[in-house]
């Protein structure tokens, strides 16, 4: 990529950051829309049963660990494709 | 950066290099999201025994993001080809 000045540099950090908070929120109502659907299927109370509660809170610190492998592996791997696309 | 007309691409204005720097962080997230998606789909099971990637479970993820790498290149690799014989509409 091409060397941005300090200033562009200011910019792009502004954008990034921006898209932080946006990629944050997407994050958030995927995991939602996940868990919800892996563990609610029962409708006969209004609040959820205890095995219900147990799976959420599996599934969102599963889903967590999972994209924080997903993302060392992919790094890992981004960084040997650069490598052998300088080559 | 271009330097008498070496260093290739001559010298872009701001926006457009932030720009292309954008596009880039873009493809590489989405990329990223979509293999988190994939590979949460094809390795974790949903029985949610426990909170814990369990050993099966990480080495399934790291066999998929190897093998979606792979993927990637081999199908850049194959557009490349067939789209150099003209096969498809000469693109």
């Amino acid at each position: 990529m091409d060397q941005l000045n300090q200033r562009e540099q200011q910019d792009f950090q502004r954008i990034v950051e921006g898209k932080q908070m946006k990629d944050f929120m997407r994050l958030y109502s995927n995991l939602v829309e996940r868990c919800f659907n892996d563990c609610v299927n029962d409708f006969t109370s209004a609040s959820l049963t205890s095995k219900e509660n147990t799976c959420v809170l599996k599934c969102s610190e599963k889903f967590l660990k999972h994209s924080e492998r997903v993302g060392q592996r992919f790094q890992e791997q981004n960084a040997l494709l650069t490598q052998q696309m300088r080559r | 950066m271009s330097f008498l007309g070496f260093g290739g691409a001559p010298a872009q204005p701001s926006e457009a290099k932030i720009a292309a720097a954008e596009a880039e962080l873009d493809l590489v997230t989405d990329m990223f999201n979509r293999l988190v998606d994939n590979c949460h789909q094809k390795c974790i099971s949903k029985s949610y025994n426990e909170g814990d990637v369990n050993k099966n479970e990480s080495l399934c993820i790291d066999r998929c993001v190897s093998k979606y790498f792979e993927v990637n290149v081999k199908v850049g690799e194959n557009m490349q080809k067939l789209g150099s014989s003209g096969a498809f509409g000469g693109r």
